[in-house]
């Protein structure tokens, strides 16, 4: 079985909603998370909402392509419960706007991340991307 | 109750960024390739937002623990790109204490004094 192609973020339109999936944080993972960022803080059993948030937006990569030249311009993120790790989290997310300036298309993808009992994360990542007719 | 938020300041590096593109799976050669970034506009590498972003969470994490996790809110935008070798403070300043919420303006400002993000939080106090 082959995965799907990924498609260029500039392509969706406002309102286009991914297929739901799900991605799993193991101690593994987010010990190289917190690795990287030099983060020494003890979370226990929770992961750090940005490690979620940054491992959510990887999941997505495998439904988006962002094109050479795209520009990450802004983050929101609301906590409403600690991520657990170890386990199946489920993953929902949308563009939620779009526009388009100076031959570049702004989106906003916004998107949740709940484990099997409740949303743990609500974020919205804002992406400046080349594409956009001139 | 008073709350002490710490900064925090980091030198970040270029063996930081990529491992933090293998922990994130985020690989742009913006980030990780200098022969690439050395083509591009920036003149090379950058670091990926979110590892600058990270900073603002283990210093809010830091202060607040598990009320952070359970309740915090983060809106920023990214102002300017971080550069292997800088060193970034990030800092947390109280706007408001009421209802039960704490609000701060927050930001990553560079050695230089260039501010590389900044925003707001809020978490419940």
């Amino acid at each position: 079985m082959t995965s799907p192609v990924p498609t260029s973020i500039s392509v969706f339109p406002r309102g286009h909603e991914f297929p739901e999936t799900t991605f799993t944080l193991t101690d593994e993972r987010v010990s190289a998370y917190l690795r990287a960022t030099g983060d020494g803080n003890p979370y226990g059993a929770a992961v750090p909402p940005l490690c979620a948030v940054a491992l959510a937006l990887n999941a997505l990569q495998e439904q988006i392509a962002l094109p050479e030249g795209s520009l990450h311009t802004g983050q929101e993120v609301e906590h409403s419960a600690p991520v657990p790790m170890g386990e199946p989290l489920r993953l929902t997310g949308r563009i939620a706007q779009r526009s388009e300036r100076q031959g570049f298309v702004i989106s906003v993808i916004e998107f949740e991340v709940s484990s099997a009992s409740r949303l743990a994360v609500r974020a919205r990542t804002t992406i400046m991307a080349p594409g956009a007719p001139a | 109750m008073s709350i002490d938020v710490q900064p925090v300041v980091r030198t970040l590096t270029q063996d930081q960024l990529n491992a933090y593109a293998d922990a994130s799976g985020d690989h742009n050669p913006i980030h990780i390739d200098p022969q690439f970034a050395a083509a591009t506009p920036f003149g090379g590498t950058i670091a990926h937002g979110m590892l600058v972003l990270a900073l603002i969470g283990e210093m809010l994490y830091a202060a607040h623990g598990d009320a952070w996790l359970a309740s915090g809110k983060l809106k920023v935008r990214f102002k300017a790109p971080t550069r292997p070798g800088d060193t970034v403070t990030a800092s947390a300043e109280l706007s408001k204490d009421a209802g039960g919420t704490r609000e701060y303006a927050v930001q990553c400002v560079s050695q230089h004094g260039e501010v590389l993000i900044e925003g707001r939080a809020t978490v419940a106090a």
